[in-house]
């Protein structure tokens, strides 16, 4: 690779790493106060669909992205409702979410378009180039010629870090995450806090999905999601439930997706599975040395009930 | 990236379909004279490609037929085995499994049931009811690989597939030999995302290639193929000359403004074509072929960039058509179907 592709390969990356982070990120809070939401990918899905439908209807890209993300947040509030409100099992609820949010996805999307489908031309969100700091040799274009919905994950990251690590509302999250009855007896609302961080979650999901739709691809097709939902939560877990170290994460495993393109694209002639299982393996690698010492929230995936 | 569980919903809502239909059937019992027509497809049939095609045959088979037709999505492995069991045991009597990956449950239903026949597009195992429906798509990529070796300036080209399977391989090797045909030197990158529905993927696949200095890419996916147009329309907005080729339907009109040609497969008349034959008592035992011969395989110009063909280019193209029509120019293939043990020809492996 020379200079030139390099740089190319970089902006990959971060194309491919945004919609990780934004879903990742989500998540990580949700995690945090002891909510895995396998309903993510749901929420990107439907996320995508919302985005392309509010996009042609108001025919405005930005406002496209608010539909998705509203509609990232309902698909969460259903996984809420059940999971959080009713204390169902996490995992079972989050399946169901996804394979709703896949399927009803379809319908909406057949019924509106026609079963055997289109490619829908939507209005795209421009690309923002930030001056000054686009101009830094090698990353500048890549990390900062992008979507604003990238810009959005950049400054999430430390304002999510801030909000966990530095103030009490943060606290008190983390609280619910480690010991929900502790935290009940301190005076926190347990089943608020959670409930509003699943939200949260979707909510960013929702613009995950918006961001496929709207500024990667300019299009939506079933299933467009692929499995990104269920990557988000590995996100999570690399960058050790921490907002700036996931946003890092989501962003080295979006430059092993591009990396596994730019191998193939240069004519390497090994199986392509192994490019694909790239990113994966070094997910793995990474756990098992950079991750030793991390540790989940301790309540997290367990249903929690008032014991007053 | 295949999470294929998460495709469950639609199917298990059609499966719950299928099985309230075949209750409500009891009554009339339909499949006394009714020919009860069924369709698996392993994606969405909203790809506006492979599996649209074959849900628009369906629809064919229903309108010309007068058949009752139902159609469900799988996902899984597992899947597959219940959505023979679900038809079979409904008493259809046809059942289209769109793909190479359903040819061994297949075999497995076909002995089940052997009432029923099921066609397998793309399969490789044969039995007495279980018979692959073999297009001759590479004899179309092989066109088309033929017109983007005239219209590359760059002398590099790119294809873009989904899973390696070798029906989709097949496709590739035959585009490779077409670019070759014309001109041995041109380079022909290769790449496989690992999932058809993958658009961000595919699209950046396509980036890569592009960036390789690809300037005509074809690809073999399903609503993936969105992924790639959407990359070369980016490019042509950059300034670059590069166009796209569609693949399995034509798809010429879903992104004309860049699309040069589709390598086409009119699934349709060939779903139709073998309802009939099946009417007639003809399917059973050995593979159906459905080639250029037939008139089911084919590469189309998109009308709308006509223009800007080369002269000549057209005619070529005409020409190969009638020499592999005639057998006088062989394609090569990849070859996974048994019994298909014809002498194999230069470049196929």
């Amino acid at each position: 690779m020379n200079q030139a592709e390099l740089v190319l390969f970089l902006e990959a990356s971060v194309r491919l790493g945004v919609p990780l982070a934004l879903a990742a990120l989500g998540e990580t809070i949700s995690e945090r106060c002891g909510v895995i939401n396998i309903g993510l990918e749901g929420s990107i899905i439907a996320g995508a669909l919302g985005g392309a439908l509010g996009a042609l209807a108001f025919e405005n890209a930005v406002l496209g992205v608010g539909v998705g993300a509203v509609a990232g947040l309902l698909c969460a509030l259903v996984f809420a409702v059940v999971a959080v409100g009713l204390g169902a099992d996490q995992i079972i609820t989050g399946t169901a979410v996804t394979l709703g949010g896949l399927g009803m996805t379809g319908a909406i999307y057949r019924a509106r378009f026609g079963a055997t489908g289109t490619e829908l031309s939507l209005p795209t969100l421009a690309g923002v180039r930030i001056p000054g700091l686009a101009e830094i040799p090698l990353v500048g274009t890549a990390l900062f010629d992008q979507a604003a919905t990238a810009y959005l994950a950049y400054l999430l990251a430390p304002a999510l870090w801030f909000f966990l690590f530095r103030t009490p509302y943060g606290l008190e999250l983390r609280a619910v995450g480690e010991s929900p009855d502790a935290a009940e007896a301190a005076g926190v609302r347990v089943v608020r806090v959670r409930f509003l961080a699943t939200l949260f979650g979707g909510l960013l999901a929702g613009v995950a999905g918006a961001h496929l739709a709207l500024a990667h691809t300019g299009t939506f097709a079933e299933n467009m999601s692929a499995g990104r939902g269920f990557i988000a939560i590995a996100v999570v877990v690399l960058g050790r439930w921490n907002p700036a170290l996931v946003l890092a994460a989501a962003l080295f495993f979006g430059a092993a997706s591009a990396f596994q393109f730019f191998l193939q694209a240069l004519g390497f002639e090994v199986a392509y599975q192994i490019f694909l299982a790239l990113p994966y393996l070094l997910t793995l690698a990474a756990l098992a040395g950079w991750v030793g010492r991390a540790r989940a929230p301790a309540a997290l995936a367990l249903p929690w009930e008032s014991k007053r | 990236m295949q999470w294929s569980i998460a495709k469950a919903f639609p199917g298990t809502v059609l499966c719950l379909a299928v099985v309230l239909s075949a209750c409500a059937g009891d009554g009339s019992d339909p499949a006394e004279d009714t020919l009860q027509a069924a369709l698996l497809t392993s994606g969405p049939v909203s790809d506006a490609g492979w599996y649209a095609g074959a849900y628009e045959g369906l629809l064919l088979i229903e309108d010309s037929l007068g058949a009752q037709v139902s159609h469900q999505q799988t996902a899984t492995p597992a899947e597959f085995d219940e959505a023979f069991l679900a038809y079979g045991s409904s008493g259809y009597d046809l059942i289209f499994a769109h793909g190479f990956e359903y040819q061994d449950a297949a075999i497995r239903a076909g002995s089940r049931f052997p009432d029923a026949t099921i066609v397998v597009s793309g399969g490789g195992r044969v039995a007495d009811n279980v018979v692959p429906l073999i297009f001759r798509l590479e004899e179309g990529s092989y066109l088309a690989g033929m017109a983007a070796g005239t219209l590359t300036q760059a002398g590099i080209v790119g294809m873009v597939g989904g899973v390696a399977i070798p029906p989709a391989r097949g496709t590739f090797v035959a585009f490779e030999a077409g670019v070759r045909a014309v001109n041995p030197d041109i380079e022909v990158l290769e790449t496989f995302t690992g999932d058809w529905n993958d658009v961000s993927a595919a699209k950046e696949a396509a980036v890569a290639q592009l960036s390789r200095g690809a300037d005509v890419i074809i690809h073999n996916l399903d609503a993936a193929s969105f992924g790639v147009f959407q990359a070369v329309r980016e490019a042509v907005a950059d300034g670059r000359r590069v166009r796209a080729i569609g693949m399995n339907s034509d798809q010429n009109d879903v992104a004309p403004d860049v699309i040069i040609g589709s390598a086409v497969i009119y699934i349709p008349q060939a779903f139709l074509e073998t309802a009939r034959r099946w009417e007639a008592g003809n399917v059973g035992g050995e593979p159906i072929y459905a080639s250029i011969r037939e008139g089911v395989i084919d590469f189309v110009f998109n009308p709308e960039l006509l223009g800007e063909l080369p002269e000549g280019l057209v005619q070529e193209i005409a020409d190969a058509r009638d020499q592999i029509r005639s057998g006088e120019l062989e394609v090569p293939r990849v070859r996974f179907v048994e019994g298909d043990d014809d002498p194999p020809s230069g470049g196929s492996e």
